[in-house]
């Protein structure tokens, strides 16, 4: 049973398809005002009350959402025609040129790679979690020009563009712009703002053809760090410099993607030292608001950094690598005070990082890795300057105990400081604050039979300053009864702990009464607010049936309490609407269920032809604690589609012609007006020498423009993604 | 709403009709024992036996495989080819008595257990032993195959190919990783 409110209809016109100059609330996170607002339909039932907002409990599920005119006229047709192609194949010869070796050299013959789709797992953990690795193939072959949009590839990770620049990312609900219930990590660094929780991801492109994989992992229990890994883990792993020897240039242009220009040279000094430097600007053009006026949100950074591996001895290994990015990107915001205004603004950020390893081997099978990195970050925007400086340590070690035990344990340590220039619109107080991370864990793979049932037992320990110790531990069982198939079962416990944002603000925000009438929020931090708590029960299954086919299935159940609310302190915001303005401040007044399926499968159908499938089923139930006094606290429900497709074909047409073909399917996001949407990317790549290649990308193809997120979370207006062609050169020299 | 419902079945029936029908495609991903089946035919050209390993000028050169057999259809790729004017002929072996007549024997993993035993009775012969299981030139076998993260490379044992009197051509000892018989630990 769920609760909603339903709201006079004379409110109706003012819908999120007004101009969004008019009612922009409040920013960040679950927030939405305006909900009360919204009129909602059921089916074509319109339920209105003069005004009186009302609150009702109705029987039928609230699939709430505008009447949606998905693009059934294309997805059908395109599934047909690809299934027919499939389906006639066999009558089509095409020469395989795979199939006799012998006129290689020798020299080639040790450099050809083996492939093949299913590699089944060399590690436990492969087979132990739900995760899925975007390959470095995946990244240059689907045609993707950021993280973000690499991450569509993923199963249970929702990914929608806010606008030109800012993404809303999160992993089993509760995304947005400030999503905070997914940690990313870069080469072990980890890219969240404590200010907040979340990522900003516009500073996080990095040059892509270094990217080794994209690990995604779902759920808490199948990482060994971090307060924030709360619904996963999105580890990006940049190539070893021996894989990057040689020196790469790229130009590429087009209609959104303006100009995109890197170079990246590898080298050696001496046998035990590898070492690349890269350098990247890129520039993105403005995107659409839903009128098909142009926006404001174009972007440009400039980047680069090195890495270099040193080969001590035998048995240990050196890593070091940096970065350097300074870059700006347009907005638009609107303001409460001092002026209530909207304007067009700019976002100038720029940093740097430092990340050192060292491994050693201590015998055949453990070893221990320390690291050490400073990330600096510098970012002013019209409502709020940071500074943030942050030094980590990381120790772990891996060993075994007879033969059914593994171990591995860590510890680390975290400091972070922060220096914020205040703005009418947000405070913090104090406007700098020093905080300590202190982090331990432990995990054994305990081998009730070998090689077939594994127990993972775990847990990871935290102090923080805010909430002080938490316990977070988890249980996995594992079995591989077969080479080709394995099932794990795991349940975790995992917090989300406060940030800056819950603790010290006061933010103020402007909306706008249906009237007319200019009203203000407040809302307040709360020195006591908790961590959001999860309990975790997950499944998997993993089937490799041949070496040309691989499925992956996860089904998962979170159970959330303490979630973020919040709680009206003055009157109820009830018609008449006298009130000038509303104070809210946060508090952990809710608890909810989260549940869904998650489906990835490969079909390598012929050495020519891949096809790769994802499946994402989402759906949240949350309720607000009895007494609890929050606005639309339920909101986050809608905020995630309840389906998610994606589907690759991948064609080696010739050996120097390559077409990738990507269609995604997303379902709509009801409290924020924003429609399911079918789309396309299409890349087409030729290789005329060895050493160069040509391609030629059309993204978001089946539409002038859509809407992939509208909550305006951010103080700033959502624009509509267009669509786009770019053109590429990449050279290997 | 119903549109959309049986967008999302459609969508779903192709994509798993995909998956489960299964598609016959032979080997021919660039699987491992392709790549390896290759090297065979390279060692056959850069290996030179003593001019007695031949019944005549045109006798064939005997590629025998030991054990279960890794390799597949992939071994078709090498079978009949043509070496200094000797034809490459595979023979699938299974007793000890019929290892005699090999030129080059391919031990596979499966003999793991009887490495030792298969190394001693072919001591005294010219047959170039080859494998790709863990140890193999510990134990004396003369070139191994084995992985370096996605790619194959070799190694070879020059101490047992000199006792073979096999002369390795420059062009593979230079590509590949030498080991010798005092090196080992064992």
């Amino acid at each position: 049973m769920e609760r909603i409110n339903i709201l006079p209809d004379y409110f109706t016109k003012y819908r999120s398809t007004a101009p969004k100059a008019l009612y922009l609330e409040l920013g960040w996170r679950n927030f939405n005002p305006q909900a009360y607002f919204l009129h909602r339909e059921e089916q074509n039932h319109e339920t209105t009350l003069q005004g009186k907002a009302i609150q009702t409990t109705v029987e039928s599920c609230c699939n709430i959402q505008a009447l949606n005119q998905i693009r059934i006229g294309l997805l059908m047709p395109l599934f047909i025609i690809a299934f027919l192609f499939y389906c006639l194949l066999p009558t089509i010869v095409l020469s395989s040129e795979m199939t006799d070796l012998t006129e290689l050299d020798l020299e080639d013959l040790m450099n050809i790679e083996i492939t093949s789709v299913s590699k089944k797992p060399q590690r436990l953990s492969d087979a132990a979690a739900a995760i899925f690795v975007i390959t470095s193939d995946d990244i240059q072959r689907s045609g993707v020009t950021s993280i973000p949009e690499a991450l569509r590839m993923a199963p249970g990770v929702q990914v929608a563009k806010i606008d030109a620049n800012k993404w809303a990312i999160s992993s089993r609900g509760f995304s947005g712009r400030f999503a905070n219930k997914l940690l990313v990590l870069i080469d072990g660094r980890t890219v969240y703002s404590p200010l907040y929780s979340g990522v900003y991801w516009e500073v996080q492109d990095t040059l892509l053809e270094d990217i080794d994989r994209i690990e995604v992992i779902r759920g808490p229990g199948a990482s060994l760090w971090g307060a924030n890994a709360v619904n996963g883990v999105i580890n990006i792993i940049t190539k070893h410099t021996k894989d990057t020897q040689d020196g790469l240039a790229i130009v590429s242009a087009g209609t959104e993607e303006r100009g995109n220009v890197a170079i990246r040279y590898g080298g050696k000094r001496g046998d035990n030292t590898r070492y690349r430097v890269y350098t990247k600007y890129f520039k993105r053009d403005d995107a659409a608001y839903a009128s098909g006026d142009e926006a404001s949100d174009d972007c440009s950074t400039f980047k680069a950094g090195f890495r270099v591996d040193r080969q001590i001895s035998d048995v240990n290994t050196l890593m070091l690598t940096g970065d350097i990015y300074d870059g700006r990107s347009g907005q638009r915001s609107a303001l409460a005070v001092p002026i209530w205004s909207t304007i067009n603004n700019e976002v100038k950020y720029n940093g740097m990082n430092l990340l050192g390893r060292w491994e050693h081997d201590v015998s055949d099978d453990s070893n221990i890795m320390l690291q050490l990195y400073y990330d600096r970050t510098e970012r002013k925007d019209i409502l709020l300057d940071e500074i943030r400086d942050i030094l980590d340590f990381e120790f772990n070690q891996q060993f075994s105990i007879g033969e059914r035990h593994r171990i591995i344990l860590g510890f680390g340590y975290r400091f972070t400081r922060d220096n914020l220039d205040n703005s009418p619109s947000i405070t913090f107080v104090p406007d700098r604050r020093n905080d300590d991370l202190y982090s331990a864990f432990i995990q054994d793979d305990i081998w009730l039979l070998k090689d077939r049932l594994c127990l993972r037992i775990g847990s990871k320990f935290e102090h923080n300053d805010y909430t002080g110790f938490e316990i977070q531990p988890n249980a996995r069982l594992i079995l591989t009864p077969g080479e080709n198939y394995s099932v794990w079962i795991s349940a975790s416990r995992a917090v989300r702990t406060p940030s800056r944002i819950e603790h010290d603000t006061n933010i103020i925000s402007p909306t706008t009464l249906p009237n007319g009438a200019p009203i203000m929020i407040n809302v307040l931090g709360n020195d006591h607010f908790d961590s959001e708590e999860l309990k975790a029960y997950e499944m998997g299954f993993r089937l490799y049936a041949t070496e040309h086919i691989s499925l992956d299935l996860t089904v998962f159940f979170n159970d959330y309490e303490e979630l973020l609310t919040y709680e009206t302190l003055s009157a109820p915001f009830l018609p008449p609407y006298t009130a000038t303005s509303i104070t809210v401040q946060v508090d952990n007044q809710m608890e909810g269920h989260v549940y869904g399926a998650e489906v990835a499968a490969k079909f390598q159908v012929y050495d020519w032809w891949r096809l790769q499938g994802t499946y994402t089923y989402l759906q949240m139930q949350l309720h607000p604690d009895e007494g609890s006094m929050g606005m639309t606290p339920e909101i986050p429900e809608g905020y995630d589609p309840h389906h998610k497709l994606s589907l690759r074909s991948s064609l080696n047409l010739r050996e120097d012609l390559d077409l990738d073909l990507w269609v995604r399917y997303v379902d709509s996001l009801p409290t924020q007006d924003v429609k399911s949407y079918v789309t396309l990317d299409a890349r087409l790549s030729w290789k005329p020498r060895n050493d160069l290649e040509l391609s030629i990308v059309g993204q978001n193809l089946l539409d002038n423009q859509h809407m992939e997120y509208n909550s305006i979370q951010d103080y700033s207006i959502s624009t509509e993604v267009e669509h786009s062609i770019y053109g590429k050169i990449t050279w290997h020299f | 709403m119903f549109r959309k419902t049986v967008n999302i079945y459609i969508s779903a029936l192709f994509f798993l009709t995909s998956i489960v029908t299964s598609v016959k495609a032979e080997d021919d991903l660039v699987g491992e024992y392709l790549i390896k089946a290759a090297f065979l035919y390279n060692f056959a050209k850069f290996v030179e036996w003593p001019e007695d390993a031949f019944a005549s000028s045109s006798s064939p050169i005997k590629l025998c495989i030991l054990g279960d057999d890794p390799f597949g259809a992939a071994i078709k790729s090498i079978h009949g080819k043509t070496i200094r004017g000797r034809d490459l002929v595979i023979n699938f072996i299974s007793k000890a008595k019929d290892l005699e007549q090999c030129h080059i024997l391919f031990v596979s993993a499966s003999e793991k257990d009887k490495l030792a035993q298969v190394i001693n009775q072919i001591k005294d012969t010219n047959i170039l032993t080859v494998g790709d299981m863990a140890y193999f030139s510990h134990h004396g076998g003369m070139i191994r195959l084995f992985k370096a993260g996605a790619k194959i490379k070799f190694e070879i044992n020059i101490d047992a190919a000199r006792t073979a009197d096999l002369k390795i051509s420059s062009k593979l000892l230079n590509l590949a990783k030498i080991v010798k018989n005092d090196q080992q630990k064992d």
